[in-house]
């Protein structure tokens, strides 16, 4: 392996568990304050904001995590 | 709020199995497009959240979902994003449309009335489209024909309709189409994504067999759409304070990591196996939902009450089916991904490898080849499609005649009747050739690249097979190399691929190359049955051996019912073999299996890592061949090294 092909897998390797301990943290504070957020996120009306910014932050937080996850495993598309 | 009730509660294996029904369901959906979300509205209804609870957060974990997805997708180029947002926006209204009938319903007939209604547009839609789909994907399959997908009939039609003021122009569809056609298209999208969750089992189909995109840009095209409308269904259904924001976020948990996986899978395959799963997993929800119909009817009072163990019963059955749905679509979808990486692999490995020695260094003078039996080795036809099937043989035939000094002939005919002309029609034609042509350059570049004289031909034929024996005839031909088909089964048999009638006519050895076969000359098997035939290819083998300096293993095949007698014999087929190929100065050894002659072989070249196999031909052809089978063929079928068949 090439020292730039090194750099870009440890790369990767830091991306993902940065995005990968953030993504922890969301998912462990939805866990925390389960009631509360439920009953924020489902009052109705102009509330509706809040269950789509929550999607929001989720999908970028995760979906960066997943996306570096398997690329660290080595299952990447076909060229 | 008295809507918060129906909010349950949750425990460690609710979550568990949301976690793993949304990474199916993203798998799914990152392959297919959509139709992960069919599978999640049914699984958090079997935990007990209420239809439109279910139908609500399903949305919601739905858009961020899809924008991942349509976001990794666009980097493969499969998204159309201008066709995905003019659908989406139309589908918005069709999510409003749907949300209203199914609070409607909510309102008027409670939760039963609510999942009766959801469970019958999956039953009804999931019938129709899920039938047509697997259908379809059936019949792209036995076709054969992966290079270019054909745009359906109504697609035509509606590609040639023009409505003043009303077209535009798409990139997948590389046509103009009237908006009048994806207004429609899209509010029936979104009105199925509101009732069910699931628009894209509308837009897929629509946007392929209506529009005519290609299936891949199709099923990426509609994670836009889905984006859109989730997101507009998303604000609809949480202004009603319905979406179970837990629900959602752990199904999306597990989904992303799914749609990445199938996304990343859909650059391995097929379209017709976009298809299959769609329409594999869309027959099995079909009845999975429909089996828990009757509780429902029963619950509102539309048929008589159930005896009271029925309703469990039913409902664990649709269960297990739902299971089965999800098993069937994941396991074809890691299939394809686990066999498509590990190709690509071998592949990649074979590409960086140094020139491996399959022929000998020393090139045989001709006079010698002139006495062998392999005969000569100074012109090679190569028949490649452009195909991926056909890359290890232009990969073999440019690196053999590379060491042989042997000329190429490479052909590639495009298949077709008049009949078929006169419906394809001559632009089509014209195109296929081209694409033909392209082709060939691209192989005449690599044998420049690695010094060989190679002339190629593109032409049309009605026969592929006869065209390619005609070839070989008036190049004559000394050898016959050429891919093979990933097809097996009944199917094979009845399409009778170019392969096996090219094996049958050929007046020369023909060289069957898997696209991932690599010819190093670590080991050669040669199949011995006492024939004739078998000589002929133990004296092949024993003449490339000694020039590769390859060993040879000699294998006879006994069945277990065969008399004492006949396994004897077989001990003495493989003893002659051995002793000649030892006088000749060939490193060999000798193996008598007991089983299916053709699982055997192959088997055995598995298990000595041979990366050849030589069998005799008996040039069965015709109906003969389809009633009595033969050895090579289905050792072709199943074998991953390269066959030689001598004649």
């Amino acid at each position: 392996m090439t020292k730039t092909s090194l750099d870009l897998a440890g790369k990767q390797v830091t991306r993902a568990a940065l995005f990968g301990l953030v993504s922890v943290a969301l998912y462990f504070l939805l866990y925390l304050f389960e009631d509360s957020i439920l009953e924020f996120t489902s009052q109705g009306g102009w509330y509706f904001i809040a269950p789509v910014a929550v999607a929001f932050l989720f999908s970028f937080i995760h979906g960066n995590f997943t996306a570096h996850f398997w690329e660290v495993l080595g299952i990447k598309a076909k060229k | 709020m008295e809507i918060a009730t129906n909010f349950i509660p949750l425990n460690a294996l609710d979550v568990t199995y949301l976690l793993v029904v949304g990474f199916i369901g993203g798998l799914v959906s990152g392959f297919i497009g959509s139709g992960g979300a069919f599978v999640l509205t049914p699984a958090m209804m079997s935990i007990g959240v209420p239809g439109i609870i279910a139908v609500a957060s399903n949305i919601c974990h739905k858009f961020p979902k899809a924008l991942v997805g349509a976001i990794k997708r666009a980097k493969y180029g499969q998204v159309d994003v201008k066709l995905g947002l003019v659908l989406g926006v139309s589908a918005e209204a069709g999510v409003i449309y749907g949300a209203h009938i199914q609070e409607d319903i909510h309102r008027r007939f409670g939760d039963a009335g609510s999942n009766l209604y959801v469970s019958l547009a999956f039953v009804i839609i999931l019938g129709i489209i899920g039938c047509y789909i697997l259908w379809d994907a059936m019949k792209t399959r036995d076709s054969a024909d992966d290079k270019e997908e054909k745009v359906a009939r109504l697609a035509r039609w509606v590609q040639s309709i023009h409505i003043p003021g009303t077209m535009m122009y798409f990139k997948c569809l590389n046509a103009r189409v009237s908006v009048l056609f994806t207004l429609p298209l899209g509010f029936a999208t979104g009105m199925l994504a509101a009732t069910i969750a699931v628009g894209g089992f509308i837009g897929v189909p629509a946007m392929h067999y209506v529009l005519g995109a290609p299936a891949l840009m199709a099923s990426a095209s509609e994670l836009v759409v889905a984006f859109v409308m989730g997101l507009g269904g998303t604000m609809k259904f949480a202004w009603s304070g319905l979406v179970d924001i837990r629900l959602a976020m752990i199904i999306l948990a597990g989904s992303l990591f799914g749609i990445q996986l199938g996304a990343i899978g859909t650059t391995y395959v097929k379209p017709h196996m976009i298809k299959m799963v769609m329409g594999v997993i869309m027959v099995l929800v079909l009845v999975s939902r429909a089996i828990v119909v009757p509780v429902y009817l029963s619950e509102l009072g539309l048929i008589d009450t159930l005896a009271p163990h029925l309703p469990g019963a039913l409902k664990n059955i649709s269960f297990v089916v739902l299971i089965a749905a999800l098993a069937s679509g994941a396991a074809i979808v890691f299939s394809a991904l686990w066999r498509g990486i590990s190709l690509q692999r071998r592949e990649a490995a074979l590409a960086g490898a140094p020139a491996a020695a399959f022929a000998p260094d020393v090139v045989a003078t001709p006079a010698a080849a002139q006495l062998s039996p392999v005969g000569r080795f100074e012109r090679f036809l190569l028949a490649s499609d452009g195909s991926e099937y056909s890359a290890g043989a232009v990969r073999e035939a440019v690196r053999m005649a590379s060491k042989c000094g042997a000329r190429l002939h490479a052909v590639d005919i495009v298949a077709g009747g008049d009949t078929e002309l006169d419906a394809m029609g001559e632009q089509f034609l014209a195109r296929e050739l081209d694409a033909a042509r392209a082709h060939l350059d691209q192989v005449q570049r690599q044998a420049a690249a690695a010094g060989v004289a190679c002339r190629s031909e593109a032409t049309q034929a009605n026969q592929v097979y006869q065209e390619i024996v005609s070839q070989a005839e008036k190049t004559q031909a000394d050898l016959i190399i050429m891919g093979r088909r990933g097809r097996h089964g009944l199917a094979r048999l009845m399409v009778g691929p170019s392969t096996v009638r090219v094996i049958g006519h050929a007046p020369c050895n023909v060289l069957v190359v898997p696209r991932a076969a690599e010819l190093v000359g670590r080991r050669f098997v040669v199949a011995a049955d006492g024939s004739r035939y078998s000589d002929t290819a133990a004296l092949t083998a024993a003449c490339l051996a000694k020039l590769c300096n390859t060993p040879v293993t000699v294998v006879s095949v006994t069945l277990p019912v065969h008399s004492d007698e006949r396994k004897r014999e077989a001990h003495q087929i493989v003893n002659r073999l051995v002793s000649f190929l030892k006088q000749e100065g060939v490193e060999v050894e000798g193996k008598i299996p007991h089983g299916r002659a053709d699982e055997m072989i192959v088997q055995t070249a598995n298990e000595k890592n041979a990366d050849l196999i030589i069998m005799g031909s008996r040039g069965r052809t015709g109906l003969e061949r389809v009633l009595l089978g033969s050895t090579s063929e289905r050792v072709i079928d199943q074998t991953r090294c390269a066959v030689l068949i001598v004649k």
